[in-house]
């Protein structure tokens, strides 16, 4: 997701212009792939102060481990699968407005991901199904047809495939909502994924700091992912269930102020030129008493049953 | 205040509208282009993408895992000028910079411990440019690695 920081006014005059341009926008003839480049390289003449002007500006993206990045990190973890903790499927019919869809297209997606890397393939098909319902729900064409059901099912023991397509449903879903000027409710989807994925991995410590110390490691580190959370949240609080999300987002950061996390020495990078590979290293302790471990479980449960409800 | 002069107010809107125009074909750009230079790594589905001309700076913040590897691949359009790119920690420790690697724009991460990392890009500008601007798509791409491939 990007941030204008610097180009607020640029927003007015990209709504006033562009909708004449988009309309006006013949379908070329030419090579697709040529025809691809061209449409999107411009040239245009300016003047210095613009030029000057133009380029002090600066765009911030965040990214936040998405459903498919966070299932990964799950299941490195050591975790295990377990189906109830997952979105019930039937609860899809629930989900009426713009907020609850973007939220659960987000959930499910984080379900279908997981579901995938612990090759739970006819539920991965469910989840899909569920996730292409929700996406339809909110206008985003074309971003799961009936041929990406169908690939999912002719690849269901080829874990790669099936997880390439789910990147590419989750970035089509994210892609239109973007570029159709609706990033509120990109970040909202986001926001579901993230959330769900944090329950997932809270619940499968079972309440436990002791019996797996990667996973709680994994938790403990969302801490600054949660930072990205905000500073997305923050862009689009204008919206009221960003607002909404936004408070739900500062609780967890009440309680993820009590986690520790010092790095002890400099952060180093070794490369290796001929591998083109960096390596990147520092010492850092990580804590999270019982306490605080039992308040983030009980406010990330609270917070995603909210969401499914 | 920001005082526009009128040439500079309608040079401006122009330009803005043209980027809202080329932005609508990024994700076409991201998703053919971009995500083909991730190679064996698997796209992390997340779409960082935008137009950025000559001279524009970006910066994308991400939380890298503790035993994670990572590719970031950067794609722009062949007449966009070289990216420079730099991976930078929080407190702006250059921990990559792709200019002592003849500015890769493809590059593997192997994370030891879980960092929260800035990737900054720059649009380089052109020698000799004349007073046209270029822009174009770039698109910012996270591959992982799989653990079949680990």
């Amino acid at each position: 997701m990007r941030s204008k920081l610097t180009k607020p006014f640029f927003y007015f005059f990209t709504i006033l212009v562009s909708a004449s341009m988009l309309s006006s926008c013949g379908s070329g003839s030419k090579d697709k792939k040529a025809s691809e480049e061209e449409k999107i390289v411009e040239s245009v003449s300016v003047d210095g102060k613009v030029m000057d002007d133009f380029k002090k500006s600066k765009l911030i993206f965040y990214s936040l481990p998405s459903p498919l990045e966070t299932a990964m990190l799950i299941k490195r973890a050591g975790a295990s699968y377990n189906e109830e903790l997952l979105n019930p499927l039937n609860n899809l019919e629930k989900y009426a407005t713009n907020r609850k869809m973007a939220l659960n297209l987000g959930v499910y997606s984080a379900d279908l991901s997981y579901t995938s890397l612990f090759d739970q393939t006819q539920s991965s098909i469910k989840y899909m199904a569920n996730t292409k319902k929700l996406a339809e729900g909110l206008g985003i064409i074309d971003a799961i047809d009936e041929n990406t059901l169908r690939k999912l099912e002719n690849n269901m023991n080829n874990r790669d495939v099936m997880m390439d397509i789910i990147s590419e449903t989750f970035m089509t879903s994210n892609a239109y909502l973007t570029e159709n000027d609706r990033p509120a409710i990109a970040v909202m989807v986001l926001v579901g994924g993230w959330i769900e994925g944090l329950y997932l991995a809270t619940e499968l410590t079972n309440g436990s700091l002791e019996n797996n110390k990667r996973l709680i490691d994994r938790i403990i580190y969302q801490k600054l992912s949660l930072y990205t959370v905000i500073n997305l949240l923050e862009e689009y609080k204008e919206n009221e269930d960003v607002a909404y999300l936004l408070v739900k987002a500062n609780e967890l950061k009440v309680i993820f102020d009590q986690v520790k996390i010092i790095n002890t020495s400099k952060v180093e990078a070794d490369t290796d030129v001929d591998k083109k590979v960096t390596t990147i290293k520092a010492d850092s302790e990580t804590y999270i008493s019982k306490d605080v471990f039992e308040k983030l479980l009980e406010k990330v449960s609270e917070i995603r049953t909210e969401f499914v409800s | 205040m920001l005082a526009l002069s009128p040439k500079r107010f309608f040079l401006l809107a122009f330009l803005t509208s043209m980027f809202a125009f080329a932005n609508a074909q990024c994700f076409s750009f991201a998703k053919n282009v971009g995500k083909a230079k991730l190679g064996d790594f698997v796209h992390d589905g997340n779409y960082n993408a935008t137009i950025l001309s000559e001279g524009e700076k970006a910066e994308l913040f991400k939380t890298f895992f503790e035993g994670q590897k990572y590719r970031i691949s950067i794609s722009k359009i062949e007449s966009l000028p070289t990216i420079h790119f730099k991976v930078v920690d929080r407190g702006g420790n250059v921990l990559f910079d792709n200019e002592e690697v003849n500015y890769s724009l493809s590059w593997d991460f192997e994370v030891e411990s879980t960092q929260m990392l800035v990737v900054e890009m720059e649009v380089m500008e052109r020698k000799n440019a004349t007073d046209d601007l270029i822009s174009g798509c770039v698109a910012v791409m996270f591959g992982v690695e799989t653990d079949k491939k680990k």
